[in-house]
């Protein structure tokens, strides 16, 4: 039979069909190719359209070192790659690790083998920022704004430096050791637990959720604070609650200058 | 003699009024639903040298579907039907399963005789097989099976057996701790692996208003005579299949099995590396969701478009309907999807959480034959215009490589350039 007559057979006189859509699209390789195309900053959706969830190109886009210029690129592609994984995905510290992360678990590791002060530098920081899900563990010590604005999910660090779980609106946040300043700041929702002690200031403008303190906690605890609830088993320092306006702080002890009716609030 | 079809029609009644089968209708061929399990049995039962796998955790009626079947088909009451199914366990042996030699043979009156005697078992010596649990087998006794699908003889201590036009049936419980691994090469001579499911909350109210015995039931269930029973393969032959579905045969083939960066373009040919082992990495195609190349493992052998041909053909004549795209579009992903690997990146997501490779297969087959019918209309034209000489074969090149389609590229134009 004719070729033509089949395939006349077959389109039963139809016109034409659109063309084909095309897969051709400029290759990603590397970071510095993802922030041609996308620029620096951009958001999750963005990296989303531009990165296939193909196991092979994320391990080498996250292979790749982003330094301070591709830290928010790099960050996205570990939430995607986790979100993916079957397994949980192992990382060496660095800034933004499960940035917006929804799904899956990411494990920091200090992959080079640091220790000290060195160790120290090498915190990485906005770890688990804006998560709405999945977990995060970080094996060592994590930098500042640990799960700063984290919707849901939980973070699990060794320690931290300041401003951990800044405006945190759900999920739970887990320091093991001694958080920095400001453990806390703004937290409306979400659940934080620190074995160690906490500096100044832990729990400052909180309006909702928890913050349990196993240590002692500096100066200004809960200043400001409208609502939620701060447990303290240690000492609480000087001016505990100084001008909180709601919510409950509990402590063994306080330091001079605290609120006087400090203890039933809320 | 009558159309048997209309016996068929009123075992399916049967079954599910003497409640003896009420799975859900969980195929839809254009307006008409059917239950898989039933059905994809059925068209089995009209064909010959077939081989339909029931897939599905325990207590979901396969063994009982298939020796109810059997007793209508052949015309024979349900215990009699049950002997011809070997059940797998890790003793099985190959005498137990084909048969063994005649002791009588080596007695001094029958000593001269020169052939070996062999006793096959009724097993053997049907045309109705049931292979129960078959991943209960150990890998050396499934090459046995793999033997008798590939050959359709059996052979035993040098002598053969022809069991003529078999119907064959194999049952399958997902992995559990007495089951093996099943045979790549076993599984691609399976023409059709259906899910199981256990009754519904409907189903279950309906099977528990049986209170007879499953002997006597199937006792009133109608039969076949053995004339009926070997017409069936004509007149699924009868039925034809119009070019859309030929095409669409084709091109899924085809879909399936191109690979850029495979030898000869044939995904078959792979070994070692793979899409799933990051062989697509920085290919053209790779991450493109209108292509199907790299979403699956392997490549489909010749034997997936017979068994999409005949399997058409089947459920036509069962339905009643023209052997068209609706009937292609149902039953193809049950012939695809035990034959193939998806890329697990993909099948760990939603919509199937790692478990629905059926469904992914489907949704490959459903845009596949809708590329064929929409946007591959026009290369097609073109392609088969230089292969019958109406247009100049250099011109033609040059136009299909304007689409960006594997079978256009990898296809097409090394066949045009070939007939240049």
């Amino acid at each position: 039979m004719k070729l033509v007559r089949f395939m006349d057979a077959a389109y039963q006189g139809k016109t034409p069909g659109r063309k084909l859509k095309t897969g051709e699209r400029n290759l990603i390789f590397n970071l510095e190719d993802l922030a041609d195309q996308i620029g620096e900053k951009p958001s999750r959706a963005e990296v989303q359209s531009l990165v296939p969830r193909d196991k092979n190109q994320l391990e080498l886009l996250i292979s790749d070192q982003p330094g301070k210029k591709h830290a928010l690129l790099w960050g996205y592609i570990t939430s995607l790659a986790a979100e993916c994984a079957t397994a949980p995905l192992i990382l060496p510290f660095r800034d933004y690790a499960g940035l917006e992360l929804s799904l899956g678990t990411i494990i920091l590791q200090d992959t080079a083998g640091h220790s000290g002060s060195h160790a120290e530098s090498q915190a990485a920081s906005h770890v688990g920022e804006r998560m709405t899900g999945g977990k995060i563990v970080v094996q060592g010590r994590a930098g500042d704004y640990l799960g700063q604005e984290m919707e849901g999910g939980g973070v699990i660090a060794s320690g931290c430096r300041d401003y951990a779980f800044r405006n945190m609106r759900g999920g739970y946040g887990v320091v093991r050791g001694d958080a920095g300043k400001f453990a806390g700041l703004g937290n409306c929702c979400g659940r934080i637990a620190v074995l160690g002690s906490c500096k100044e200031r832990a729990g400052w403008l909180m309006s909702g959720g928890s913050l349990h303190v196993r240590g002692d906690c500096g100066e200004y605890l809960g200043i400001l604070m409208s609502g939620g609830r701060i447990t303290v088993k240690g000492k609480a320092g000087r001016r505990a609650g100084w001008r909180m306006k709601g919510g409950s702080i509990k402590a063994a002890s306080y330091g001079p200058e605290s609120a006087e009716d400090l203890l039933e609030l809320g | 003699m009558p159309d048997p079809r209309k016996k068929i029609q009123h075992l399916v009644s049967a079954l599910e009024e003497l409640r003896l089968h009420v799975g859900r209708k969980d195929v839809a061929i254009g307006i008409q639903k059917v239950n898989a399990m039933l059905y994809f049995s059925l068209a089995n039962a009209c064909l010959r040298g077939r081989c339909v796998l029931l897939y599905g955790g325990i207590g979901a009626n396969k063994t009982t579907l298939v020796n109810l079947l059997a007793s209508s088909f052949l015309s024979m009451d349900l215990e009699e039907a049950e002997d011809l199914m070997v059940t797998g366990h890790p003793e099985q042996t190959e005498e137990k399963i084909v048969g063994f030699l005649d002791p009588r043979q080596w007695t001094a009156a029958s000593a001269a005789a020169e052939s070996t005697q062999v006793l096959w078992t009724k097993w053997a010596k049907s045309n109705w097989k049931l292979i129960n649990e078959i991943n209960r087998f150990p890998s050396g006794k499934q090459n046995l099976f793999l033997e008798i699908l590939q050959k359709r003889k059996i052979s035993y201590a040098g002598q053969v057996y022809l069991p003529g036009d078999t119907c064959y049936f194999a049952t399958m419980n997902p992995e559990l701790s007495a089951t093996y691994p099943m045979d790549e090469a076993l599984l691609d001579r399976i023409s059709a692996c259906v899910p199981a499911a256990q009754p519904d909350f409907l189903a279950g109210l309906l099977l528990s208003e049986r209170e007879r015995e499953l002997s006597d039931l199937a006792r009133m269930l109608p039969r076949l005579t053995p004339q009926e029973f070997s017409s069936l393969p004509e007149k699924v032959a009868e039925k034809t299949l119009d070019s859309q579905v030929e095409l669409s045969i084709l091109s899924l083939i085809r879909d399936f099995t191109l690979c850029e960066r495979a030898p000869a373009f044939d995904k078959t040919q792979l070994s070692g590396s793979k899409p799933s082992l990051g062989l697509c990495s920085g290919c053209h195609y790779h991450n493109n969701p209108e292509a199907i190349c790299w979403q699956i493992d392997e490549g489909l052998s010749d034997r997936v478009r017979q068994d999409l041909r005949i399997f058409c053909r089947a459920f036509a004549y069962l339905l009643d309907r023209e052997a068209d795209l609706e009937v292609l579009k149902a039953i193809a992903p049950y012939i695809i999807w035990h034959r193939v690997t998806s890329l697990r990146s993909i099948l760990d997501r939603p919509p199937y959480y790692g478990v629905g490779k059926l469904a992914h297969v489907a949704m490959l087959v459903e845009k596949s034959i809708n590329r064929t019918m929409n946007e591959r209309s026009e290369m097609n034209m073109i392609f088969s215009r230089a292969v019958d000489g109406e247009t100049d074969i250099t011109q033609a090149i040059e136009a299909l490589s304007t689409f960006d389609d594997p079978v256009s590229r990898l296809d097409f134009i090394p066949a045009l350039e070939q007939l240049r």
